[in-house]
This record gives structure tokens, C-alpha cells and sequence, in this order.
């Protein structure tokens, strides 16, 4: 009996410590990122694809494939990984944000920072980088 | 037969040179392969004639659990013996070429495959399918003793005289063409041949089979997929005068989702085996008859 009781103390005792312990690593507030830093050739690059109903649904299944899981269906920055990212997800409703060029959104979707991993290499072809910026641009 | 297995082949080859077709106007349009036939090159217990880009690394986790024959009593098969797992590394290191290795647990066996995609389904039709070639070669990795269960060499067999590293050996190759029909549509089909170099006396060494299999999306993330293995009962090929062991076909489907790096798939099948050889050989489970077990598969990409 007293072993059992030792026993349960010390496995609350040990949750407790998980649990303090565990406070250090949790994710904390996310910080607002930086103004981003787009070289002037991606300011100014024209969108070569038209935004066609064909590539619209291109740029939709791509989008669900490699954006959805951050940034969440509707663009709002809010997909089930969202909440782990040290910086805050934007929303793509933001007339700030659907203010920029094609480029400046090509730049920060493909070529990327930090949490923003760079998708070059994932989505290799650039018709379909521009389908996806093409249906970013309906989310609006 | 031999000869036109040869000229078949050297006809695909050839064709993948023509990839260019003329626009109205007389110039040379390049014909861009078709987007995501297949989320992966996995499809439950098949391959398809995916392969991911070029110097792309693969890792794969496939498990099956137990039959679910016994119902709730061993959670429809999940806490019961008898699962099987295979952990695999692929590489691209061309375009359309790729090498792997995998382990598996059943039979304690490692496998090196290959897979060449001769020519990817285009956009505009140049080429209406795509056409792949897989192989493998298995070793099985049990104790000598082991293979005295009949099942490889015959009990009266004397061990370790008779027995040699070659008869752990196993082989599969399969050519297998494929369509994507729209954005929602992808079937395969595919004609295999699986060789034990070593195997009972009451079994064959040999077995031709068919594939049929695909893919039917129903979101930009899911799929309902399925799979089907017939071991073909071939006279010729055959070392025994009556089909008494001939192998089960598998019956097997399932649902995927995918991710631009993954692929998860979560399905019933008929078949314990996932090295195809051992399927083909060794089923002897009824999908009907309500012998099957729940299995899935992971797929994880890296880009390098």
C-alpha cells in the first residue's frame, strides 16, 4: 500500500517536472514577420499564364498539396500548421497583401525565408508555380 | 515469344524519342508528361509508373496488420500476429530512373528494385500512356534451417549440403502501362513475372500475372484507390500435372491522401505478403471469403 502510494507520487511528481519542463519548449507568442526583401526583377516579372479555368483547377489541386496544411483552404493562414510556426501567417484576404505584384507573391511562395521554405524543387515546373500564384490571387 | 517481348521493347524505346509533335503552324511543340497520374509510386500493394523527380529521396513504411478474421477479439487484426512490414529507401538519380532497397519483415528478407518510366503520358497526347518497367531481386534472410517448412525445399532435404545462397533468391519484374483519363481518373495494367530460384516440390518456380489497378480522386487530397494481382494459371510454365497450390488473386482497396511530399494510404487487402514476388507465389488468402487485413502505407519525399 505504501508502495502504491510512493509509486503514484512519483509519477505525479515526474508530470509535474514534464510539465514545467515543457513550458521552455512549447511554442510561444508568434512573432509578425519582417518586411520582406524582393529583389527588383521579381517586383516587376510579368505572369506569363493566363488564370484560365484549366489552370485555375491546377493551381487549386497544387495549392491543396503544398500550401493548404499552413495557410489553410481559404488562404487565411490558418491550417493545422499554423499554430507551430514562430511567425504569424498572414491572410491572403489582406488587401495588403493581394496589393503586390504577381512576382513579389511568386517571390515569397517559391523562392521563400525562414518558416517559408523555398518550393522550387517541389514544384518544379513553372506553370504550375503560376497557376498556384494565379489561384492565390482568388482567394481574395 | 521471345522475339516479340524484344521487338515490343525496342518499339517503346524507340517511340520515346518521338516526344516533339508539329503545332498547325509547322513548328516543334514540346509535349509536356501529364500532372500526378499517381500521387506516389505506390499504389496499396503495386507500383505505379510514378517516379518522384530527379535526385529525390524516398523513404517508405509499408505495414500490413493481422486477418481481420477474428473480429473485435484482436481488434479486426490490429493486436493479432502474423503482421508484416517493410521499410524502404528509393533514389532518382536520373529523371525517370529509379533505385531501391528495402527490408521486410516476413521471411526476414531484403529486396533491391529498379524502375525505369520509358515514357511519361503527355498533355497533348503524343503519348497516350505511360509505360514502366519494375524489378526486383529478393533474398531471404531466414536461418537455414527454415527453409526445411517446405514451403522453399523439401523436408527430406539434407541441410546444409544441398543448401546454397541462391536459394534465397527470388525475382519480380512487371511492365506496366498506365492512363490518366481526366483529373479524377488514373487505371493501370500491367504484366508481371515473378521466379523463385528455389521452391517445393509441389510448387512452380515460375508465375505470369496481371495487374489492374487505380485511382479515383475525390478531393484535391483524396483518393479512393484499388488493386487487383491474378497469378495466371499457365499449363506451359507449370511443374505440376494439377493446380493444387495455385496462388489466390488480391483484392485490395483503400483510401489515399496526399501532400506534396507524402503519400498515406489506408487500406484492406487481401494479401499478408508486400514484396510482389511473395504475393504472387504465396496467397492463399480469399478476399471474398473474408480473409483479409488492414494494412497502410507512408510515402516521405526529400528534394536534393
Amino acid at each position: 500500500m505504501k508502495r502504491g502510494l510512493i509509486n503514484l507520487l512519483g509519477g505525479i511528481g515526474m508530470m509535474a517536472i514534464a510539465i514545467v519542463l515543457f513550458a521552455f519548449v512549447a511554442p510561444q507568442d508568434q512573432k509578425l514577420g519582417a518586411a520582406w526583401k524582393i529583389p527588383a526583377e521579381y517586383k516587376t516579372m510579368k505572369n506569363p499564364q493566363k488564370a484560365t479555368p484549366d489552370l485555375l483547377n491546377v493551381g487549386k489541386m497544387a495549392y491543396a498539396k503544398s500550401c493548404k496544411s499552413c495557410h489553410g483552404g481559404a488562404g487565411l493562414g490558418d491550417g493545422p500548421k499554423a499554430s507551430s510556426m514562430k511567425t504569424k501567417i498572414n491572410s491572403f484576404k489582406d488587401a495588403k497583401f493581394q496589393a503586390q505584384t504577381d512576382g513579389e507573391i511568386y517571390f515569397q511562395s517559391f523562392i521563400g525565408r525562414d518558416d517559408m521554405p523555398n518550393f522550387e524543387k517541389k514544384i518544379p515546373e513553372l506553370e504550375d508555380r503560376w497557376a498556384i500564384v494565379n489561384y492565390i490571387r482568388t482567394l481574395k | 515469344m521471345k522475339k516479340n517481348i524484344l521487338f515490343i521493347t525496342l518499339l517503346l524505346l524507340i517511340s520515346t524519342f518521338a516526344f516533339a509533335q508539329e503545332d498547325s503552324t509547322g513548328v516543334k511543340v514540346k509535349d509536356k508528361p501529364v500532372r500526378s497520374p499517381f500521387e506516389s509510386g505506390y499504389l496499396i500493394d503495386a507500383q505505379t509508373t510514378v517516379i518522384p523527380n530527379a535526385h529525390t529521396l524516398e523513404f517508405v513504411i509499408q505495414h500490413k496488420f493481422g486477418s481481420v478474421e477474428n473480429g473485435h477479439s484482436d481488434l479486426w487484426g490490429i493486436y493479432a500476429a502474423g503482421s508484416n512490414i517493410r521499410l524502404g529507401l528509393n533514389y532518382v538519380p536520373v529523371k525517370n530512373f529509379q533505385i531501391g532497397l528495402g527490408m521486410t519483415k516476413k521471411n526476414m528478407a531484403v529486396d533491391a528494385n529498379a524502375k525505369w518510366t520509358i515514357f511519361q503520358q503527355t498533355r497533348k497526347n503524343t503519348h497516350p500512356i505511360a509505360v514502366a518497367l519494375f524489378g526486383n531481386v529478393a533474398f531471404d534472410g531466414r536461418n537455414e534451417t527454415a527453409f526445411e517448412s517446405g514451403m522453399v525445399r523439401i523436408a527430406s532435404d539434407k541441410l546444409p549440403v544441398h543448401f546454397r545462397f541462391n536459394d534465397r533468391v527470388s525475382y519480380f519484374s512487371e511492365l506496366i502501362i498506365g492512363r490518366k483519363f481526366n483529373d479524377w481518373l488514373s487505371l493501370q495494367a500491367g504484366l508481371s513475372f515473378t521466379h523463385y530460384n528455389a521452391i517445393g516440390v509441389v510448387y512452380d518456380h515460375d508465375k505470369v500475372g496481371v495487374h489492374f489497378n487505380g485511382r479515383l480522386k475525390v478531393s484535391p487530397q483524396g483518393s479512393i484507390i484499388f488493386n487487383y494481382d491474378n497469378p495466371l494459371k499457365i499449363k506451359k510454365i507449370s511443374e505440376q500435372l494439377e493446380w493444387t497450390n495455385h496462388p489466390k488473386p488480391n483484392v485490395s482497396f483503400g483510401y489515399e491522401i496526399s501532400t506534396s511530399t507524402h503519400a498515406f494510404q489506408i487500406y484492406v487487402s487481401a494479401t499478408n505478403s508486400i514484396l510482389p514476388q511473395d504475393n504472387m507465389m504465396w496467397n492463399q488468402n480469399d478476399f471474398f471469403a473474408g480473409k483479409y487485413a488492414i494494412g497502410f502505407n507512408i510515402t516521405r519525399l526529400w528534394g536534393f
